[in-house]
């Protein structure tokens, strides 16, 4: 497949001025201001773009340009704003900043794709809303009281608040929560090309495309997905009914996990390294979750089994054997854990987002998109790896970017007892 | 004398044995398993017979009343009209239901590619494809009945929040398919043909304990606020000798106009649940009472514990049936059982639907007597029937062949010949003595 015509640009180098990124709210006043501006003319030229597009099947190179600058000056901005890079970004969107985007010149588009943009954006600003949302607070009062809801914002807001924590104490950015960020960018400037008519080319979901270059990592908790794609519509509309079963009896395995969890924690903070029962119990409920979890949120196809049998399911939780682990680390587990907890409520909403555009996806074309299930299967397998470090199955912090699947050492498959059920 | 006979002949004396002993054997299995059928239907019977048992005198004789005595033909006109559209959409509902179960039957095995499971996940699948089929096809139905009650203010749930309702209703459906054929799978794998001999008793316990914990699964339950009905319904409880039963108000208000009542559980959970359409003002306190009475009437006579005992009596021969009717697929321990077994089970289900609603009006009709006898107010029956009907365009009296099908109470008129036939026994009947 050709490379889509919006791409991200990222040059930058993960270090961080303490000083920039504690007033970075601030500093980026004169930026909201002139964003601001910028955006209510390229909404006005967005109108003439349309009718200009749907007359001629093409963009007007100037009105493409203007536009286009726009993308990319709110990319770079944002990028400075979301701690995605460092340096303060300038006000015209020119090229090289550490977090860019380049954008094709214009090319012929298809006019009922021009007609129906609005629409056929959808789908696209539901994924995007999720992982770039504002933040909300809301207020609602009912029979004389007054309740309080905080809204916790996408990806993009608590990679940046998590983000705003870590450079402040480090000096620079995990490469991780760069990734995350630079992700939800590029997936958010390639929807704004669609919107505003720069390109007829569907913003992709793909985190493994999104950025230019994906590090590899062996990181001891993966996830290995060998699903072709292929759905069945009836299982994808009944999706949810269908998974009643299996949601019933992970709630009840779950009492027992978290029973087992806490015996966990109190044998690994003594002995340096889980029970291996214990661990064998709780890798095997592990597993059970992720099959569930890939089937409700349509990541994969089949009716998963009840047991968790490893290799039984096409996406699956790859969980290294157990090791020594830190005793200072596992104290203080569940506080450690909390700026991951923060992230993977924000990638279930992305899951959930993924999921409700490929039901409609999946009941079309009897297929998933790819960009949406590798979306899905990222949320999956950082939801996995977050549960896994609060389970003590392993001491690794969950990875919160995308990498390349290179799949860690598994527990030997000979050590799982053979099925009772499924 | 020879000593020693040939070879053949050896050969052929031991074959001869051998099936004179096959003919005795088998002479002897089926005599065995005919006793064994015998035994069976004997207990079966006697068991029928005990559970068919009713307080009410058999020599009622309630008389032949015409409808158009107590009903304007406006109303007859039109609730006949109501009634008639409800039945064929039923009826259309049913046969799509076999319709697509029977095809579902023959082809629904080359779903077994959507699973991973293994054999009983894999059962569980094609047990709840079925019903989500099921569901498929039967939704125009649904989509129709309700725009019916909606056209005539029974209803007034939105088409939106049905659809929604039904179909994540789907889900209990299919936790209940899931864990019955979990059992009979189950079972089915360690004792091959004869896993109905277990699972139907374990099927019957089961409904037992829904039956006693039912009130926890009903929503929109709330205590009853209103102190005189809640008096009157205690001293009821008295009279029907269920001292302490409490009553309950279910919610309903939202989605229906329709007036109702019932009674669930046994032992300590036992209630009488009265829909909030009942108190809403258009019936009177007496009225009122008359539900309730009828209900404790359903507890005094222990109908939950006999509906279970009934459903023991259809369960047992459905299993064996259903055990032997999937034999050509490889009996029920194999997944593509599963499509199979649910025609079968649904096909009963619809062949014994006439028998069981003879068995539920039968019961209906009791607690109906009871609630006389409890209250002494035939009058407040016959006005109370009348209002139902008016209340729930309720077909006072229906065509034969939607009665048969579907009717699971008696027919209004038929109810009210009960409140007339009591009101004639002065035995049963004094107004001075309440």
């Amino acid at each position: 497949m050709d490379a889509h015509p919006v791409r991200l640009i990222l040059s930058d180098d993960l270090k961080r001025n303490r000083l920039t990124v504690f007033f970075r709210l601030l500093l980026a006043i004169p930026h909201f201001i002139w964003l601001a501006v910028w955006g209510v003319g390229a909404l006005l030229v967005a109108v003439a773009n349309w009718i200009a597009t749907l007359i001629g099947g093409r963009s007007p190179r100037l009105l493409h340009i203007f536009l286009a600058s726009y993308i990319k000056y709110a990319t770079q901005f944002y990028g400075y704003f979301y701690l995605a890079a460092n340096p303060y970004p300038p006000f015209d969107g020119r090229a090289g900043y550490p977090v860019d985007v380049t954008i094709e010149p214009p090319q012929s588009q298809r006019r009922w794709t021009v007609a129906l943009r609005g629409i056929l954006a959808l789908p696209a600003l539901l994924l995007f809303w999720t992982l770039a949302g504002s933040p909300g607070f809301g207020t609602r009062r009912r029979a004389g009281a007054t309740s309080y809801t905080l809204y916790g914002g996408g990806l993009l807001h608590t990679v940046a608040l998590v983000g705003w924590f870590a450079s402040l104490a480090r000096g620079m950015l995990s490469r991780g929560l760069r990734d995350a960020a630079a992700y939800a960018l590029s997936y958010g400037a390639q929807v704004w090309a669609y919107v505003f008519l720069l390109t007829d080319r569907y913003p992709n979901s793909d985190p493994l495309l999104a950025l230019p270059e994906l590090p590899a990592r062996d990181h001891p908790i993966g996830l290995a997905v060998r699903d072709d794609l292929r759905r069945s519509r009836l299982t994808v509309f009944f999706r949810l009914p269908l998974a009643f079963p299996h949601l019933v009896w992970l709630t009840l395995w779950a009492v027992l996990a978290l029973i087992a969890a806490v015996a966990n924690w109190l044998s690994t903070l003594l002995a340096g390294r889980s029970p291996a029962a214990l661990q064998r119990f709780l890798t095997r409920f592990l597993r059970y979750s992720v099959h569930v979890y890939a089937f409700l949120y349509l990541t994969a196809n089949p009716f998963p089994g009840f047991v968790g049998v490893p290799g039984s399911y096409p996406v699956e939780a790859v969980i290294a054997q157990r090791r020594e682990q830190s005793r200072l680390k596992v104290a203080f587990r569940i506080v450690l854990a909390l700026p991951a907890l923060l992230i993977g409520s924000a990638y279930s909403t992305l899951m959930t987002s993924a999921a409700i555009v490929g039901w409609f996806a999946a009941l079309a074309t009897g297929r998933m998109p790819r960009g949406l299930r590798n979306a899905s299967a990222l949320a999956l397998r950082y939801t996995a790896q977050t549960s896994a470090y609060l389970l003590l199955l392993g001491d690794a912090y969950p990875y919160s970017g995308p990498y390349s699947l290179a799949a860690p050492s598994t527990d030997p498959p000979a050590a799982e007892a053979a099925p009772a059920l499924g | 004398m020879p000593t020693a006979r040939p070879a053949s002949a050896r050969a052929g004396g031991r074959a001869a044995q051998a099936a004179f002993g096959g003919a005795v054997g088998r002479g002897g299995r089926r005599i065995a398993v005919a006793l064994a059928v015998g035994a069976f239907a004997a207990a079966w019977a006697w068991a029928a017979h005990a559970l068919w048992r009713s307080s009410v005198p058999a020599g009622l004789n309630p008389p032949h009343l015409h409808a158009s005595r107590y009903f304007s033909a406006s109303f007859l006109s039109r609730s006949s009209s109501f009634e008639r559209f409800q039945d064929i959409d039923g009826l259309l509902a049913t046969l799509t239901l076999l319709g697509v179960l029977s095809l579902y039957a023959r082809r629904g095995h080359r779903l077994m590619g959507e699973s991973a499971a293994g054999r009983i996940g894999t059962g569980m699948l094609l047990g709840m494809l079925g019903f989500a089929l099921v569901w498929l096809a039967e939704f125009p139905f649904g989509l129709a009945a309700v725009w019916w009650q909606r056209r005539h203010h029974i209803s007034h749930q939105g088409y939106v929040t049905w659809a929604l309702d039904s179909f994540l209703s789907l889900g209990a459906s299919f936790l209940f398919v899931s864990l019955a054929l979990l059992v009979a799978m189950g079972l089915a794998g360690v004792l091959r043909r004869w896993w109905w001999a277990v699972a139907a008793p374990a099927f019957v316990g089961l409904a037992l304990l829904s039956t006693f914990l039912s009130i926890y699964l009903i929503p929109n339950v709330g205590p009853l606020r209103n102190r005189a009905i809640a008096a009157d319904v205690a001293a009821l409880a008295r009279a029907e000798d269920v001292p302490g039963t409490k009553v309950v108000v279910q919610k309903v208000a939202r989605y229906t106009t329709a007036p109702n009542a019932e009674s669930v559980g046994f032992g300590p959970t036992r209630r009488v649940i009265l829909w909030d359409t009942l108190l809403n003002g258009r019936f009177s306190r007496k009225q009122v009472d008359f539900v309730a009475a009828h209900e404790l009437g359903h507890i005094a006579h222990h109908h939950q514990l006999k509906r279970v005992g009934w459903l023991a009596l259809f369960l047992i021969p459905a299993s064996a049936l259903i055990a032997l009717l999937t034999r050509r697929r490889g009996g029920l321990a194999r997944p593509e059982a599963v499509p199979v077994a649910l025609l079968v089970y649904v096909a009963l289900q619809l062949a014994a639907l006439p028998l069981w609603n003879v068995v539920s009006r039968r019961e209906e009709t009791e607690a109906d007597w009871s609630a006389l006898k409890a209250t002494r107010e035939p009058a407040t029956g016959r006005a109370l029937f009348e209002r139902l009907a008016t209340t729930s365009l309720d077909d006072p009296a229906p065509p034969a062949w939607s009665y048969v099908l579907y009717a699971d109470h008696p027919t209004l008129m038929q109810r009210i010949a009960i409140v007339e036939a009591f009101a004639r026994r002065p035995a049963d009947y004094n107004p001075r003595s309440r």
